[in-house]
Order: structure tokens, then sequence, then C-alpha cells
């Protein structure tokens, strides 16, 4: 053992420094700066002014920032009932024993290795498009006339169009996770099941989402993850900056810092680290919440 | 004999019209994802005025490879293009030299903190850049490396290594814990030094694992676009995901839509062909890091 702590510092020093510059220091400095009126994101901290809670204060007042948290909640709640349905419903198919299987696996995971942005752009510019775009000759062609003049990116659908744009693309990594985890379970279950009269609807009801509770929590971790730095198809959607119907508090807090700022006056990076904390907090509520209502320990398998 | 190969004949079509639902829906939905990439392939081929007359896939003027030529040419998509090819290659070459050995230390050793490390990095997987980005934008301009494009260049694929070290050491510490310890058992009693271990057994062992963390690095490092747009702000910085979304911007007022269909082309093109030969291990990836 001793012979090997010289090779256990090598190798770990590298990674561990690494960890420590890129996420403890700026996370610590993160809660710290959200309890402060700091000018300039670059000021040293002799500059900063103690004002207690009152960045998170100012935060909750602000309807701007309300609004977007509004919109992530409903992104997080819609998208989530969306998402996580339908890639349930992919997972059970894909393993359901048909041909294909991992043909239909990689398509449907496919829009994931896409860019954001390229994606963003084909729903925008071609699915959406009112002149040439997909839902308009789809629909017009199944003469649904009043589908077919849904103007989807003004403002009244934006906010649609962007949730369903979004889930299309969320859905085929969350079926990975799904698929995953119903590989997992043993199929003697469903074998005594069968023995048992169970036909496929009730196997699915009292064996696979039981045994399923697990991934469910990683899912709905990595969903809530994923959504908290929901910003690209925000900024992509939005005609003009803070656009309402479409902002989040990732767009709201890269205006406050980095953007032209025009809906903003006084520059404090402490209000955007307030952001930051926020954010996570609610990423870190979420967690455990799941973990104190889907208790799987009994559940080994 | 013939009455066994029917009775598999009709118990084989029974199952198959039964999981019929599930591939009616499977197939809409993967009909849907190729119809959107392949409009989207012909209209960058097509020209603007087919595009808007409803013909972008019937090519009336012929294929238009001009589109491509004038994307990578005039739009500077082409800089774009080698600024994300050097990062993203740099970063993952560095990454598996970084977190491969802190992984193979992780998954074998006993010691203080190893517990403590590795709940660190499981939690950093969890953890929005928003919480981090403004203390090392501080930092960093602080430090005035943003003047220049080299420094510039250098502190965004330190940036990219950083985040992705928990993710990439996590992966890897799976992956070494699955392989057998006689292999370690025999080098030593053959006298070779732990460290010497590592990199001639362990490392080359291990390398359909690295193979699999290295691709999905490589694609996260290819379409992040957060910390590129703060820090990559000039022309010659910018990586594609950022450089494309400016060129959407430009052409929304010069009009040219072929040419950016060309551009969006361009951009997912790398991934698209990666995934292409390598989607088995892509998506092995994906529930590899994750523990259920």
């Amino acid at each position: 053992m001793k012979k090997n702590k010289g090779m256990i510092v090598a190798f770990l020093t590298p990674a561990v420094l690494f960890f420590l510059v890129i996420f403890v220091y700026p996370i610590l400095r993160t809660i710290l700066m959200s309890f402060f009126n700091i000018e300039g994101v670059t000021d040293a901290m002799g500059l900063w002014t103690f004002t207690g809670i009152e960045n998170y204060v100012t935060l909750l007042s602000t309807s701007l920032f309300r609004t977007a948290m509004l919109n992530l909640g409903k992104i997080w709640l819609f998208g989530g009932i969306i998402v996580m349905s339908l890639s349930l419903l992919f997972g059970v198919i894909i393993t359901s024993g048909i041909r294909f299987k991992k043909f239909f696996r990689a398509v449907i995971y496919l829009p994931n290795i896409v860019s954001a942005v390229a994606l963003a752009t084909m729903w925008l510019q071609y699915v959406y498009n009112p002149q040439y775009g997909l839902f308009k000759t789809f629909f017009s062609a199944l003469h649904l006339d009043s589908l077919a003049s849904i103007p989807w990116t003004d403002g009244d659908h934006k906010f649609m169009a962007l949730l369903i744009a979004y889930c299309f693309g969320m859905v085929g990594y969350h079926m990975l996770i799904w698929t995953s985890g119903i590989e997992r379970i043993s199929p003697d279950y469903y074998e005594a099941a069968l023995i048992d009269g169970a036909n496929k609807i009730h196997q699915f009801r009292y064996i696979t989402l039981p045994l399923l509770k697990g991934v469910f929590k990683t899912n709905i971790t990595m969903w809530s993850v994923t959504c908290v730095g929901f910003f690209v198809w925000s900024q992509l959607f939005s005609t003009v900056t803070a656009e309402t119907a479409t902002i989040t508090p990732m767009v709201y807090m890269y205006m406050q810092m980095f953007g032209a700022g025009n809906t903003m006056t006084d520059r404090n990076a402490g209000l955007a680290a307030s952001i930051g904390v926020v954010l996570s907090l609610c990423v870190v509520l979420v967690f455990t919440l799941c973990n104190l209502l889907l208790k799987d320990d009994d559940l080994e398998f | 004999m013939n009455k066994l190969k029917l009775r598999f004949a009709s118990v084989n079509w029974k199952k198959e019209a039964r999981l019929l639902p599930g591939y009616i829906i499977v197939t809409l939905w993967v009909l849907f994802t190729f119809v959107l990439l392949g409009w989207v392939l012909c209209a960058s081929f097509s020209t603007t005025q087919e595009i808007f007359a409803g013909k972008a896939t019937k090519f009336p003027t012929g294929l238009h490879f001009e589109n491509y030529v004038k994307a990578w040419t005039t739009s500077n998509v082409s800089e774009f293009f080698m600024n994300s090819l050097v990062y993203s290659i740099v970063s993952c070459v560095l990454l598996i030299l970084i977190c491969a050995p802190a992984a193979y230390v992780l998954a074998r050793y006993t010691f203080i903190g190893n517990k403590l490390i590795q709940t660190g990095f499981a939690s950093a997987m969890g953890i929005p850049v928003i919480m981090i980005i403004l203390p090392l934008f501080g930092i960093i301009s602080q430090l005035g490396v943003l003047q220049n494009v080299m420094s510039n260049k250098i502190v965004l694929i330190f940036l990219y290594i950083g985040i992705n070290v928990p993710y990439t050491t996590i992966f890897l510490t799976t992956f070494f814990t699955n392989i057998s310890r006689t292999y370690e058992e025999a080098a030593a009693i053959d006298g070779c030094p732990p460290m010497k271990t590592f990199w001639k057994i362990m490392f080359p062992m291990a390398q359909s694992g690295l193979v699999t963390v290295t691709i999905f690095n490589f694609i996260n490092i290819w379409n992040e676009y957060f910390i590129s747009l703060i820090i990559a702000s000039r022309n010659e910085t910018k990586p594609v995901a950022v450089g494309l979304y400016g060129m959407i911007n430009s052409m929304k007022y010069t009009g040219d839509w072929s040419g950016m269909f060309a551009a969006v082309v361009i951009v997912f093109l790398p991934t698209f062909i990666l995934y292409l030969f390598l989607s088995e291990k892509i998506i092995g990836g994906v529930t590899g890091g994750i523990k259920g």
C-alpha cells in the first residue's frame, strides 16, 4: 500500500486539480457572490458590498425573472410529462422483441447528437415555416386547414412550438435510460407472471413499472438538470431580446451579465450569481423529493 | 416436420401482429426524423427560390453544390469548423490522459478520500453551468487572456476539459472496476512496477471504454454552446455552434436560405458520420455513465 502512495497522488492530481478549479472554487465563490452587490464580475472581493439576501428579494420581485421561472416550470412539467411518457412508451416498444430494434433505437436517439443550434434551425426554418413548412404542407395535404394555418412562430404559439421541438430532441436520451432499466429486469418475472395468466398490460403495470422506480428517479434528475440549463432553444426561438414568451432564467442571466442589456439598467454580478444558486437549489430540491418519494432500497434486482 | 414448420410460422406471425401497434408508433417517429433531416439535406442542394416555391426536393435546376462552396468560403464556416475540430480533438486526447489514470486509481485502490472524490465527481455532473461560469469568466477576463487569439483558444480547451473531467472519470472508473485483477497480479509477480503495469497493460486493455467515452466527449464538445458563446467572442476563436448562430442571424438580412441549410448540414455532418459508424458505442456510452 505504501509503495503505491506516489502513484495514487501522481495519477489523481491532474483530475482533482481540474475539478477544484472548474467546479469547487467557482461554486463556492458563486454562492458567496449571491449575497453581495458586485458592479463588475472582475471586481476584487474588497469592492463587494454585502447586502444579505437582497439579491434574492430583488430577483423574486422582478416580473421578467418570475416570467422566466414560470416558463422554466412549464417546460419542466409539461415537457417532462410528454418526454417521460413518450420515452417510456418507446423504451417498452424497443424492448418488446421487435425486429430492427437497433435501427429504431439508433434513429430515435439521433437528434441528441445533432448540435442544438442546427436542430432548432431545422424546426424553425423548416417544420414551422408558414410558407413551405412541413406542418403546413402536411396538414394542407390532409385538408386540415385550421391546423395548417397555425402561425407556429407568432407570440401566442411560440412557447408551444418551442416545447414540441425541444421534446422531440430529448425523447431519445430518456428512452435509452428506460431501456437500460427494462433490460436489467430478469425475464423470470415475466415468465412467472405469464404462467399465472397475466397479460402484457398487467405485466407492465405490476412488474415493469414498480421495478423501474430507480430508473425513473435517474430520468427525472437528468431531465431537471438539462431543463435548468435551458438556453440555446430559447435564444433561437426569440426574435427580440427578453421575449417574455420564451425567456428562461439562464437567458435572463445571460442578458444581465453579458448581453446588450436593453432591459437592465444596472449591472450586478451578485444578482446573476443568485440566479445560479436558485436554479441549483431547484435541482437539489427535485433530487431530494425524488429520493423521499421513491424509495427503492427494498427492491434489489 | 411440416406441421412443426407451420406452427413456428403461425407463432411468429401472431407475435408480429401483437407488436404491430409498436411497429406503427416507432415507424412514424422514425419517418418524421428522416423527413426532417432529409428535407434539410435536399434544401441545402436547392436554391432559395425553389425552397420558397415548395420545390426543394424536386431539384428543377439540378444540384447546387455551390451552396456549400459559398458557405464554406465566404461565411467563415471553414474557420469555425477547423476551430471546433482542434478544440474537440485536443480536449478529447487530454481528457483521456488526465482521467484514465485517475479513474484507474479510484477503481483499484482504497485510500482516504476515494469515496469523497467519486461522490464529488458524480454530483458535479448535476451542476448547471450557470453556477460556475461567473467566477470562471471573472478570472479569465482578469488574466487578460481574451485579448490574444491563441491564449483564448487555450482557455477554451482548458474549460472544455474541466467540465468533462467528472463524467469521463466516473465512466472510466466503472469500466476499470469491471476488468479482472488477475492481469495486475501476474504483472506484479513478474516484477512490473504498478505505474508501468497501468500504461503497458491496463491502459491498452481499456481501449473499448476509452473509445466510447472519447466519442461521447467529442460530440459534447463539438455541440457545446453556452461557454463558447461567452468565452469565444471573436470570429477567429468561435466553434461551429456559435458561428452557426451568428450566420443564421446574418442570413435573415441577406435572405440566403439554401446557404444557411448548407451551413446547418456542415455543422451536423461530423457528429452524424461518427454516429453512423459508431452508434452502438455511443448508445452504450449514454447508459454507461449513469448508475440507474
